[in-house]
C-alpha cells in the first residue's frame, strides 16, 4: 500500500477554510449561548412558576436529546414547521445553540446557586436593591466559579460542531470527508482531518485543565 | 401539516431494532470503556512515571478530537493502514471504547486526588503498605465521589452512540433516518425519536443529579 500525503498540501487551501468555518460555527454558538444561558438560568430563578417550569423544561429536553438528533431533526422539522428556508449553516447553528444554552442554562444557575444565601441577604440588609445584590456581589464571584465551567463547554463545542457535517456544512470534518471521496486517499485525508482537530483542541483542552486549577473551588 | 403516523406503526420492528443495537452497543460501551478507563486512570496515578507520559498523552488526545473524526478514522482510515477491517458494530464499539475510557480516567484521577494528602501520610506513617493504603483509604473515598460522574458517563454513552450512523452502525438514529427516508416523514419519526431517547436518558440525568445530592455529604473529608 502506498500513501500519498500530497494530497493533503493539494487541498491545504479547502482544509484551512473548513477549519476557518469550524471556528465560526463555534464562536457564533457561544455568541448566541452565552446570552441564551443566562436568560435561561434567570428565568428559572425568576420566583415565577411558569416562567422557571419553561425555563427547566427546555434544559431538560436539551440536556437528554443526543446533538445529532437535534441537528437532523433541526435540518427537516424547521422548514415543514416554520415554512422558512434555512441554509444548512443557520439550521446548524441554530442546533448548537440551543443544545449549549441548555448546558449553560445549568452552568448559571449552579454558579449563582453556589454563592451562599447569606451574601445575597447581607447585601439587601445593607440596603442594596435585588438587582444591585446581583451585579456587584453575587455575579463578580459567580463569575469565577463559572468561568471554567464554560470553558470546559467551548472544548465541548469545538468538537461538537463536526457533527453538523451530517447536514452538510462545509466545516471541517465535512471538507475532510468530500476531498477524501473525490480523491479516494482516505487514510491520509482523515489522518489529516484528525490532525487539524488535535493540533487545534490540544491547547485548549490544556488551557481548560488550566482554569481549572487556577479558578476551580477546592475544599 | 398534516401528521401521519402509520409509517411509524407499520414499521415498528424496524425501529425496535435499532432500539437494541442503541441499547446494545451503549452498555458495551460502558462496559469496555470502564475497564479500559479504570486501567488507565490508576496506571496514570499509581503506575511507573515513564508510563505516565504516554497515558497522559492519548487522555489529552482523545479530549481534543471530536468522537465523530474518532468513530470515521477507526472504521475507514484503520482497515487502510493495518488491514484490520472491522464491521460497523464492532468499529463502533472500539472507537467509543477509546474515546469514552479517556473521560473515565480523567474521572479515577479526579477522585484520587480528591482525597487529601494529609490521609496518605497519616495511613504511611501507621505503617501501612501502599496497596493497603489505596484499597483502604483512598478508593472507599474516591469512589464514592465518583459515582455521579459514572452516572454521566452513562448518559454520555447513549447519546454518542447516536453518532455511529454516520458509519451505518443499524442503531436507533440510523434506522430513523432511514424510515424517514423511505416513508416522507421525517417530522413524526424525528420527534418519535426525541421522545424515545428522552425517556430513555431523562431518568439517568435526574438519577445522577440526584445521586450527586446524596452522596455530596459522604464525600467530604
Amino acid at each position: 500500500m502506498k500513501l500519498d500525503w500530497s494530497v493533503v498540501t493539494a487541498h491545504a487551501g479547502d482544509l484551512a477554510q473548513g477549519t476557518a468555518l469550524t471556528v465560526l460555527m463555534a464562536v457564533l454558538t457561544m455568541a448566541l449561548a452565552v446570552p441564551g444561558g443566562i436568560i435561561l438560568a434567570l428565568l428559572r430563578l425568576s420566583g415565577s412558576r411558569v416562567l422557571s417550569g419553561l425555563s427547566a423544561s427546555f434544559t431538560d429536553l436539551f440536556r437528554n436529546l443526543p446533538l445529532i438528533l437535534v441537528i437532523y431533526a433541526a435540518y427537516y422539522i424547521l422548514p415543514l414547521a416554520l415554512d422558512l428556508q434555512f441554509s444548512p449553516f443557520t439550521t446548524g447553528l441554530i442546533a448548537l445553540a440551543l443544545n449549549v444554552s441548555a448546558y449553560n442554562s445549568e452552568t448559571f444557575r449552579a454558579g449563582i446557586a453556589s454563592i451562599r444565601r447569606g451574601q445575597g441577604e447581607a447585601a439587601l440588609a445593607l440596603g442594596m436593591s435585588r438587582w444591585q445584590a446581583m451585579r456587584e456581589v453575587i455575579l463578580p464571584q459567580a463569575t469565577r466559579r463559572v468561568l471554567p465551567v464554560l470553558a470546559s463547554t467551548w472544548v465541548s463545542l469545538f468538537k461538537d460542531t463536526s457533527l453538523v457535517s451530517v447536514i452538510s456544512v462545509g466545516e471541517l470534518a465535512y471538507t475532510a470527508m468530500r476531498i477524501r471521496s473525490q480523491t479516494f486517499r482516505v487514510l491520509e485525508m482523515l489522518t489529516a482531518m484528525a490532525a487539524i482537530y488535535w493540533a487545534l483542541g490540544y491547547p485548549q483542552a490544556k488551557l481548560v485543565d488550566w482554569l481549572n486549577r487556577k479558578y476551580g473551588i477546592t475544599e | 401539516m398534516d401528521i401521519d403516523i402509520s409509517p411509524i406503526l407499520e414499521s415498528w420492528r424496524f425501529l425496535l431494532s435499532g432500539l437494541e443495537i442503541t441499547l446494545l452497543l451503549s452498555l458495551l460501551t460502558v462496559f469496555c470503556s470502564l475497564l479500559l478507563g479504570t486501567a488507565v486512570g490508576l496506571a496514570r496515578c499509581y503506575g511507573p512515571a515513564w508510563l505516565r507520559v504516554p497515558l497522559v498523552f492519548y487522555i489529552d488526545s482523545m479530549r481534543a478530537v471530536p468522537v465523530l473524526v474518532v468513530l470515521v478514522w477507526t472504521y475507514f482510515a484503520l482497515p487502510i493502514g493495518t488491514g484490520l477491517s472491522l464491521p460497523p458494530f464492532w468499529a463502533a464499539l472500539a472507537a467509543l471504547s477509546l474515546h469514552i475510557a479517556a473521560y473515565v480516567a480523567e474521572i479515577i484521577r479526579a477522585g484520587v486526588s480528591s482525597v487529601r494528602p494529609g490521609q496518605t501520610r497519616a495511613a504511611l506513617a501507621l505503617g501501612m503498605s501502599r496497596a493497603q493504603l489505596i484499597r483502604e483509604i483512598i478508593l472507599p473515598q474516591a469512589i464514592v465521589r465518583m459515582l455521579p460522574a459514572f452516572g454521566s458517563i452513562l448518559s454520555i454513552t447513549i447519546k454518542d452512540t447516536a453518532i455511529a450512523t454516520v458509519i451505518a452502525v443499524p442503531e436507533y438514529m440510523n434506522h430513523s433516518q432511514t424510515l424517514a427516508g423511505q416513508s416522507f416523514r421525517p417530522i413524526e419519526v424525528f420527534v418519535l425519536a426525541a421522545i424515545v431517547y428522552f425517556i430513555i436518558l431523562f431518568p439517568i440525568t435526574r438519577g445522577v443529579d440526584m445521586l450527586y445530592r446524596r452522596v455530596a455529604h459522604l464525600g467530604r473529608s
